[in-house]
């Protein structure tokens, strides 16, 4: 139970946003990719947050309840939407089928947006966090002084 | 005069639980976004307050030899609680953090966090006069 814990878990809550902005990007990026690996058109990703105790030895969780209460946040896994694709009619892309619609990736690009400010704005809290326990750290060296 | 006296040991104390309630708004900070996640507060006023016990009553007497010490102890047996927010509001992914409040409570723990470094070097600044104003 130290400030350098306060600096992991805010650090932990940095990279989970960062990963989230990057499903974010892939999202945005392939809005209009109508074809994949898996085939198909691109199906949009989703970071799904968990949370974990900070402490991971188990001698530091005997140490006292409050070490297993501080919680960091990791990205479990990111996930494929199941969302049907957004049928479009355009007869002479290459990848229409016989009707002449084609299946698009159903991805809101203004929805990603928000998202990713909302991802942004997390971020942003997470860097202040670390900014406050290191003034406090720095702070306590001067005990004495 | 003590050098370890009632003062220090108090400025001491609260200087680690501010640093826990750091951790613990940090928690609540990184997992704002996480579902399920239940805001977090440390509370430890209290258990300070029975602990220094400045106006004698908070803690019982212990008159006679077979009375058994409870809730005294002084600062050595000290236990802040952590507990899950009763005020969070849940949103729809069962998360109670409300961000400002969390960002708020951390400047407040930061500033009296200073204050605390400040009134332990004006308490140990005392006491160094005390010892060389003898020469």
């Amino acid at each position: 139970m130290d400030l350098l814990t306060s600096m992991k878990i805010s650090s932990s809550g940095l990279a989970a946003n960062r990963k989230r902005i990057e499903a974010i990007s892939s999202n945005i990026a392939n809005a209009q990719t109508t074809r994949t690996a898996e085939g198909g058109p691109y199906r949009r990703k989703e970071a799904i947050f968990g949370s974990e105790p900070a402490r991971d030895s188990f001698a530091d969780i005997l140490e006292g309840e409050i070490d297993a209460k501080a919680q960091t946040v990791h990205v479990t896994e990111v996930v494929s939407s199941n969302e049907p694709p957004i049928l479009k009619y355009d007869p002479n892309h290459p990848d229409a089928n016989k009707e002449g619609y084609v299946a698009m990736p159903n991805i809101n690009v203004m929805k990603e947006m928000a998202d990713m400010i909302s991802a942004q704005r997390a971020y942003e809290a997470n860097i202040t966090a670390i900014n406050t326990s290191k003034s406090m750290a720095l702070k306590a060296l001067e005990i004495g002084r | 005069m003590d050098v370890n006296d009632k003062t220090l040991q108090a400025i001491a104390s609260a200087l680690k639980f501010r640093e826990m309630r750091q951790e613990i708004i940090s928690s609540n900070i990184a997992n704002a976004e996480t579902p399920g996640y239940k805001a977090k507060r440390l509370g430890f006023e209290e258990a300070l307050a029975r602990a220094l016990d400045v106006d004698g009553e908070l803690s019982m007497n212990i008159s006679d030899k077979n009375h058994h010490n409870v809730g005294g102890g002084g600062f050595n047996n000290l236990q802040p609680e952590v507990y899950d927010d009763p005020n969070g509001i849940i949103n729809e992914s069962g998360n109670t953090v409300n961000r400002e409040d969390e960002m708020a409570k951390m400047a407040e723990n930061k500033i009296m966090y200073d204050a605390l470094v400040g009134l332990m070097n004006k308490k140990l600044g005392l006491q160094k006069y005390i010892i060389s104003s003898e020469r």
